[in-house]
This record gives C-alpha cells, structure tokens and sequence, in this order.
C-alpha cells in the first residue's frame, strides 16, 4: 500500500491548494458575495468579529494557496481557525459535528501541520526556494 | 518561520488522530446516536448509501484512528468520501462546497490522500509494530 508514496510531496501541494480554495469561499462569500450566502454575504469589513476575520482570511488564504510565506500563512490561519472554533462554534455544542464547528477544526489541524511541513513542490516558495517542502 | 519543522512527525500523527476522531463522529451518530441526530434516527445500518457508508467509516476509521494499515484505511476512506461528495453534495446544493454542506468531505477527502501517501506518522500502531512508515 505505499504506491503513493512517492507522490508524497505534490500531495502535499495538492492538500494545500485544495484546502486553500474551500477555505478561500468564505471571504469570497463575505465580500465578493460569490458564492452569495444569506448569513455571510454584504459583510463590511470591520464588523467584529465576523468581517475582520474576513480580511484575514483573504490576505492569508490567498498566500496560502500560491504557496507564498506558506508556512506563516498556515501557522496565523491555523491559530484563527482555533479562535473561531472556541468563540463561535464550542458555545453552540460540545461536538463538531453539532456546533457546525467541523470545518473549523479540521481546517484548525490541516493548517498547523502545513506550518510544520511546509507548502511543498507546486509553490511560490519552492520557486523562490526559501523554505522547502 | 521554520520553528515547527522539527515536529513535523509528530504533527502528522496529530493530524491523522484528531481528523480521524472528528470523522468517526459520523458513524458514530449514525449508529450510536452519540451524539444524537435526529436524520439518522431508526438507520439501518444496511440501508444504502447511509447505512452502508457508515459502516466503512466505522472500520476504516478506526483503523485510521489507531494507525493501523492506515495507508490502506486512509486511501479508502478518501475514495469514499470522493464518491460521497459527488454522490450526494453536488445533488443537494451544486458544486461549490460552502453551499452544498460538503465542506468536510472536500478537506477529509484531499487530507486523507496525503495521509495514503505519507503514512501514519510515529505515534501510531504501525510504527509500534515496526512496519516500515514515512515518518518524516
């Protein structure tokens, strides 16, 4: 069962765009209004705390998935993410499942480990060959 | 910006135990009612797609949880879910996850690839076993 193995690296690359662009919806949603939410959409930018987070979730959404300072962009998304999953989604229920929190866990743990490993081969990074993967 | 290099394995194992915690929540309300949704109320755990979809996250999830064969665990666990965001999402709210509610799908599908291809990690059954994993 190791025939993906030496893929390992571009599927590093690949999780971090895939992450990135499912991320990526929700500041669209907030600002762009695509794709058009009722909840999200027509959000100004300083609204607290919904807005702001917007704005962090572009800046470092986009450089995440160029791959650009990809293990910093990671690394403050990650910690956003844990943020968000305790003052939005925990008071609504202990489980992820019920708190509508999954995604913000799960993106929580993929973007820590992405700030371990780094943005992998199909990046900004690589190209500039700063931080490897 | 490099200070979580150095525990990148073990990250990996964190990454692979608690997405598989999460995931198991889902046949685990299916099944145990724990935690209790009401959808999945009376399931038949050999109804299709449902039930039987359950079951495979049940096995392979907790095989993924424990790492054992996880690779092979992982690799299922992602086709399912790539059938499951194509076979239900997109009929129930197009393509874009935000809309459809297939965000989880989309991220335990992309992430449990990587984990087919880079293995278990060191906290794992199958490093305790001594089986040959990347744990880099």
């Amino acid at each position: 069962m190791d025939f993906l193995a030496p893929y390992r690296p571009q599927l590093l690359s690949v999780m971090r765009i895939a992450v990135a662009l499912v991320f990526l919806e929700f500041p669209s949603a907030k600002f762009l209004a695509f794709p058009y939410d009722p909840h999200l959409s027509g959000m100004s930018p300083f609204d607290w705390p919904a807005g702001v987070s917007g704005v962090i979730e572009g800046a470092f959404g986009l450089l995440l998935l160029f791959g650009l300072w990809g293990r910093l962009a990671a690394f403050i998304l990650s910690g956003e993410m844990a943020f968000a999953y305790f003052i939005a989604h925990a008071p609504q229920g202990f489980f992820p499942l019920l708190n509508n929190g999954l995604a913000a866990v799960v993106f929580c743990f993929i973007f820590l480990y992405l700030a371990a490993a780094g943005p992998g081969p199909w990046s900004i990074d690589a190209a500039r060959k700063t931080s490897t993967i | 910006m490099d200070f979580l290099s150095p525990y990148r394995p073990q990250l990996l194992s964190i990454l692979r135990i608690a997405s598989a915690l999460f995931f198991l929540e889902h046949p685990s309300a299916k099944f145990l009612a724990f935690p209790h949704v009401a959808y999945f109320d009376n399931l038949d755990p050999l109804s299709w797609p449902i039930g039987i979809s359950g079951i495979i996250e049940t096995v392979f999830g907790l095989l993924l949880l424990v790492g054992l064969w996880s690779r092979l665990a992982a690799f299922i666990l992602s086709g399912e879910m790539a059938v499951a965001y194509f076979y239900f999402h997109i009929s129930h709210g197009g393509i874009l996850p935000i809309l459809n509610m297939g965000e989880g799908a989309v991220m335990y599908c992309f992430a449990f690839l990587y984990l087919a291809a880079a293995g278990p990690g060191p906290w794992s059954v199958d490093a305790m076993m001594g089986r040959k994993t990347v744990t880099a």
